[in-house]
């Protein structure tokens, strides 16, 4: 804020501040404080000022690019003479009052000298470690599966052959074997097809067949198809909600259950249709629902029983 | 397993199986379709054997676990052929009686179809309305083959056609057959299917690939399901009959993750396929190599569009991408690809055998042939049905369907899945083709028709459409993506009651912007369930939005559930089951519902047995 120009002496308030933080905020801080008089020390602990925002394409609520709020601004800093620039630097302590205080501050070497380097990037550019962009582990590291594991996903590998075009079956087998994807896996068929692992990531999550997480023993599909709907499947996925706590894609707690909610198992005339263990059940009410569900619990096997006397 | 190494060894082979089965005077078909297996019918196969055996029967009766027979409402089925005798509703311990009837030819009434309004029992198969209006063409085989056993096919005269258009036609004449038929594709587009085995056949570019969509993820569709289950080497035959058509070396056939008995099935026949040499290299003699492979899908309903399965195929994200460039010129892995639907397929090998002329002869003149229509929801006979192109929708719903259930009121049917629309009573005798629903605001599509009474909510429909639709857009293009989320929240708002008067002309302009600005069928169709329900039901949605009311009580915040003293006897049931306490009373007085509790559940309605529980 701007205030009188009183003299350190007369009240102890030093007409510097010290504004840590180079973003947005520390560089409109700084600038405020720089035209409304005072000097600033404007610390970064990073090589440019800038901040976050500089990464950002789009902002809110106006959807303006970001450097052009970000671009003037840093313009301003760079050459306002009242603003001191301490890049790459960390401030380590403080000491004194707020008004009057000592801040001890490191800068980083850089071996550049600033009052001689132009800027112009030819140091950059011949820099052999530049195009890192971070240093690979000197070994990979081991992925999380236990060898009977590693061996039976090298098998399925090894069955559809370690191409693209495999990805999907093989991902589908494991699926099938583990009842899910084990993050573990998923690591190691990407290296052994030699994909990016986003790329495999990529396409197990847009298939919805596949889960990221742990299913259940026993995996409840109610099936969802208009047939079904029509004929109240809601309620089925409701009775399910009620008595085990979990909706679609959720696994109980104990992983006794999963709820998967699929839309049209193709067995329309039994709407509706609920599939647990594998089994198809049809012209399910929510109490015969609850009923089969017990039966998973005291681990029964689950029978498929007919249509209710008509 | 003898491999059949020329044309001429097939005829043979055909008679010499035929022969082996001439002491078997009788068969028995067993439904195995995932209907009735459902009901058992694993079951009383298991049964029917035993009894069979233990009677040393073998030599005289054949018995199979056949594929769908499309009765699924009152499975398990077992016809006894060739009396034509239909049996429904089947258990393991009937299978000794019936065993007692064949052989004194005297029907068990007790199993007997009987008729929903005469109550009169039906004893031959095509008495019955359901199967009396049908033309079953595409599935002549269900009911009669294992699909498992090859040799049942071929005792039929299987892979005759394959044999005549390699002997008799040059690809160009087998084209030009297709062509004259006038077959259409049968997954919803209607492509005319001559046109794109010429296009793909005049592309360039090698090897060439022909595609089987055994996609189906339209809700309530399952008859590429049945007939891949139940009469696999049908589609073979016809996709084996195409490829050398178009001149293609390999075959895939892309079947979704949820049909794990059509993927072992189609394994089982594949393989005894390739073991009598239709498959794979010199197909009976004439020097064509082909082969099929099977490409299982992931559980994403968009892979059904023709690139987006593709895409699936090649291991990618099931993406669509512009069709500028058709896949009939640049397909999988960039190379001309005929892909086709299963029931476009399966009707190839009828069309080979008996003749363009009599094909087209069938149906109406822009629609030839039968079509499979899956018909399900509030009607009394769910199941499959196949009738010549035309016939009207009350025919189908009424007459073979047998009507609404409980007496209950026809409201509306669903045609065409999430890309059709739903048609009111005054559209019910409309012929059903490709072209004559269009006009009405919906489409015939795959072929999956679902029924509702007047206890559906129109509304609550579009909500569900959308929601399903919203969940099943791969992201690409902004108006699908955001404009069906926006749809979808609009209408979830009406239904809980938060509807305003500008949101009726809100949907409309959002559902034009989607249709307008997607790039593939799943966009431009997506609006169609909400838009055809807005002309034909308008009503529902004012008086949801209007008088916060549901005409059809299904709209959870907008009804409530009450017990009617006079009629309550007191019995508790309704306390007993009712999840979260709602219901209270004292003992031997009429119970009450408390609404803060009350969450809408039905559970109450359910149990009482006397009509107690109304819905306001």
């Amino acid at each position: 804020m701007a205030g009188s120009q009183h003299s350190p002496s007369s009240n102890g308030k030093v007409g510097a501040v010290l504004v840590v933080g180079g973003g947005i905020a520390g560089m409109q801080a700084s600038l405020d404080l720089a035209e409304s008089g005072y000097k600033v020390y404007l610390v970064e602990a990073g090589p440019a000022i800038g901040g976050a925002m500089a990464q950002l394409d789009k902002t809110f609520p106006t959807n303006d690019c970001a450097m052009c709020t970000l671009a003037p601004r840093l313009v301003d800093c760079g050459r306002h003479p009242n603003v001191e620039k301490l890049i790459y630097s960390d401030v380590l302590a403080l000491d004194g009052q707020p008004g009057h205080f000592r801040a001890r501050v490191r800068k980083r070497p850089r071996s550049v000298d600033p009052a001689r380097c132009t800027g112009c990037g030819d140091c950059s550019a011949a820099c052999l470690v530049r195009n890192r962009a971070y240093f690979e582990p000197a070994e990979a590291e081991p992925p999380e599966l236990d060898p009977g594991q590693l061996a039976e996903v090298d098998r399925i590998i090894a069955q559809y052959g370690a191409e693209q075009s495999s990805i999907l079956p093989v991902l589908q087998d494991i699926n099938a074997t583990y009842r899910w994807l084990p993050p573990g896996a998923v690591q190691h068929v990407a290296e052994a097809i030699g994909l990016p692992l986003a790329r495999v990531l990529r396409i197990a999550s847009f298939y919805n067949m596949f889960s990221f997480e742990p299913r259940g023993e026993h995996v409840i599909t109610v099936c969802t198809g208009t047939a079904c709907h029509v004929r109240g499947s809601d309620r089925l996925t409701a009775t399910v909600e009620r008595e085990l706590g979990i909706c679609h894609s959720q696994t109980t707690s104990d992983l006794l259950f999963t709820l998967e909610c699929v839309n049209c198992l193709g067995a329309c005339a039994l709407a509706p249709v609920v599939v647990i263990d594998g089994v198809t059940h049809g012209k399910v009410t929510p109490d015969r629902l609850c009923r089969l569900l017990d039966g998973c619990r005291d681990s029964k096997p689950v029978e498929a029983v007919g249509a209710p006397s008509q | 397993m003898p491999r059949v190494n020329a044309i001429a060894e097939l005829e043979g082979l055909q008679q010499a199986i035929e022969a082996e089965r001439q002491g078997q005077r009788v068969t028995i078909g067993l439904c195995g379709g995932t209907g009735c297996l459902a009901a058992e019918s694993a079951k009383v196969n298991q049964a029917f054997r035993d009894e069979i055996a233990r009677r040393g029967l073998e030599d005289q009766i054949a018995f199979r676990m056949t594929g769908c027979r499309g009765f699924c409402e009152c499975g398990p089925v077992v016809e006894i052929r060739p009396q034509e005798v239909f049996y429904v509703r089947v258990r393991p311990e009937d299978a000794a009686e019936i065993l007692d009837g064949i052989l004194a030819d005297k029907p068990v009434e007790r199993l007997l179809y009987a008729h929903p309004v005469t109550e009169e029992k039906i004893v031959h198969t095509n008495d019955i309305p359901f199967y009396k209006r049908q033309q079953r063409l595409v599935f002549r085989h269900s009911g009669l083959v294992d699909p498992t056993d090859i040799r049942d096919y071929l005792a039929l005269g299987g892979y005759s056609a394959l044999a005549k258009a390699l002997r008799e036609m040059t690809p160009e004449q087998v084209i030009a057959e297709i062509e004259k038929s006038g077959l259409r594709g049968r997954g919803g587009g209607g492509f005319p299917t001559g046109r794109k085995w010429r296009s793909t056949r005049e592309a360039r570019g090698e090897p060439k690939y022909v595609i089987c969509n055994a996609d189906e993820g339209d809700p309530g569709a399952f008859m590429d399901r049945s007939l891949l289950e139940g009469d696999p080497h049908c589609v073979v035959e016809g996709m084996i009959i195409g490829a050398y058509a178009i001149g293609a070396a390999h075959g895939v056939v892309y079947v979704r993750h949820e049909y794990p008995l059509a993927v072992k099935n189609l394994t089982i026949a594949l393989q005894q396929a390739r073991d009598y040499g239709f498959l794979g290299p010199n197909i009976l003699g004439s020097n064509f190599d082909f082969d099929i492979r099977i490409s299982r899908g992931g559980g994403a309903f968009v892979c059904g569009e023709s690139s987006a399965l593709i895409a699936s195929i090649e291991g990618k994200p099931g993406e669509p991408r512009a069709k500028h460039t058709h896949m009939a010129e640049s397909g999988l892995w960039e190379r001309p690809t005929c892909l086709n639907n299963v029931e476009t397929w399966g009707n190839v090998p009828l069309i080979i055998e008996r003749g363009a002329d009599w094909y087209a002869s069938i149906g109406t003149r822009k629609s030839t042939g039968t079509k499979v229509f899956s018909v399900v929801g509030k009607i009394n006979n769910t199941g499959l049905v196949e009738v010549p192109m035309g016939v009207t929708l009350r025919e189908i719903i009424f007459e073979m369907g047998g009507g609404i259930p409980g007496g209950k009121r026809f409201k509306a049917v669903q045609t065409g899945g999430p890309s059709g629309g739903c048609l009111p009573e005054s559209a019910l005798d409309l012929p059903v083709d490709f072209d004559s629903l269009t006009e009405a605001g919906a489409m015939m599509g795959s072929g999956g028709m679902i029924v509702m009474d007047e206890d559906t909510c129109m509304v609550d429909l579009a909500r569900y459409f959308l929601n399903f639709l919203r969940d099943e857009s791969c992201g690409k293009c902004t108006a699908c993506r955001e404009g069906l989320e926006a749809m979808y929240q609009i209408v979830s708002d009406i239904c809980a009651g938060r509807g305003r008067e500008e949101h009726v002309s809100w949907l409309e302009e959002l559902g034009q912007a989607v249709k307008d600005a997607s790039m593939c069928a799943l966009g431009t169709t997506a609006p169609n369930p909400v838009l055809s329900t807005l002309r034909y039901f308008r009503d529902e949605y004012e008086a949801h939005i209007r008088e916060h009311r549901c005409p059809a009580h299904v709209c959870k915040a907008l009804i409530t559930f009450r017990i009617i003293p006079e009629r309550c006897k007191a019995c508790l049931l309704c306390n007993k089951n009712c999840p979260t306490g709602a219901v209270s009373g004292e003992k031997k007085k009429p119970q009450t519902i408390d609404q803060e509790k009350c969450i809408k559940c039905g559970a109450c309605r359910d149990v009482c047995k006397f009509e107690a529980v109304e819905v306001q």
